[in-house]
């Protein structure tokens, strides 16, 4: 006997839901609205990707045409914003293979760890006690976005997206076609390296 | 604290689940573990600090206004793409 699938699955509730229908029922001129929803979010999410402005906006129309050429299949049963960072997840790993740089680093756990017990803090430093507005400074927002740049792809991906993005363990693994430990992983050594280049920073400052 | 008067063999293995602890993503066992352990462990406790706050400035990062031109290009090229659906 087969239970019908529908019966476990649950109901996405998405607010693009009803403009996307509409686009799909020959409303072809509400797509810019579908556009200015995260044109800004996505041109955000492609420089951190790309860093360079340019490729970014290539980042950016090549996943919008994508989207326009294959909304039509979009079967609603995810987050429509999840489906298109997927796309723009996918146009942005395809675009670094076709780079002749970029080289690709594992980063072990090891690298972070202390050695042996004297390399360690033994108290809070002011960094990470002070209230946050005191310490934001224009200088550091750019020293942050410059560690997040020299992280290796597959790790800034996944920092991209759970903490700048804000997308949940779930989404980030379905987004980049990962499991969900695979996604803790990369997440915590990505913030262990941040916080690393932070402690340099606030060390020499 | 001094160093003889704790069992530094169970930071490794907290250590690595730090993250999960900051995004309530561990069960309570696991959680009571790690926060039973950063009260007897300096360190550890200054680890777990260091990366919540790295975590609270990642998420200060800064977003930049997409530029006009590339807007309005991209507004073109979208409007001149064929508005047929591809076949299959």
């Amino acid at each position: 006997m087969t239970a019908p699938k529908r019966a476990n699955r649950k109901e996405i509730k998405d607010k693009d839901f009803e403009l996307i229908r509409a686009i799909n029922a020959g409303q072809f001129d509400r797509f810019p609205d579908l556009v200015k929803r995260y044109e800004q979010k996505l041109y955000n999410f492609s420089l951190r990707m790309c860093r360079d402005a340019a490729d970014a906006e290539d980042t950016v129309q090549e996943t919008f045409i994508n989207v326009f050429r294959y909304l039509k299949d979009f079967r609603f049963e995810t987050k429509f914003k999840n489906w298109l960072y997927r796309v723009a997840a996918s146009t942005c790993i395809k675009k670094r293979r076709r780079s002749k740089f970029a080289p690709q680093r594992e980063l072990s756990l090891d690298e972070f760890y202390p050695q042996s017990y004297t390399e360690v803090p033994h108290q809070v430093p002011d960094w990470a006690q002070m209230p946050l507005d005191k310490l934001l400074s224009n200088e550091l927002l750019d020293k942050i976005n410059e560690a997040i740049f020299t992280l290796p792809e597959k790790y800034r991906l996944v920092i991209v997206l759970r903490d700048i993005e804000g997308f949940s363990t779930a989404e980030t693994a379905q987004i980049l076609n990962l499991s969900d430990a695979n996604v803790k992983v990369r997440l915590h050594r990505a913030r262990l390296f941040l916080r690393d280049r932070l402690k340099g920073y606030f060390e020499n400052e | 604290m001094s160093k003889d008067e704790h069992d530094h063999r169970h930071c490794l293995e907290l250590f690595e689940k730090l993250s999960e602890y900051l995004d309530n993503e561990l069960d309570e066992v696991a959680c009571k573990d790690i926060e039973k352990h950063i009260k007897e462990c300096v360190p550890c406790f200054v680890c777990l600090q260091t990366l919540k706050r790295t975590v609270d400035l990642c998420k200060q990062a800064e977003n930049r206004m997409v530029p006009e031109d590339f807007s309005k290009k991209l507004k073109e090229v979208l409007q001149n793409m064929p508005k047929t659906p591809p076949a299959g």
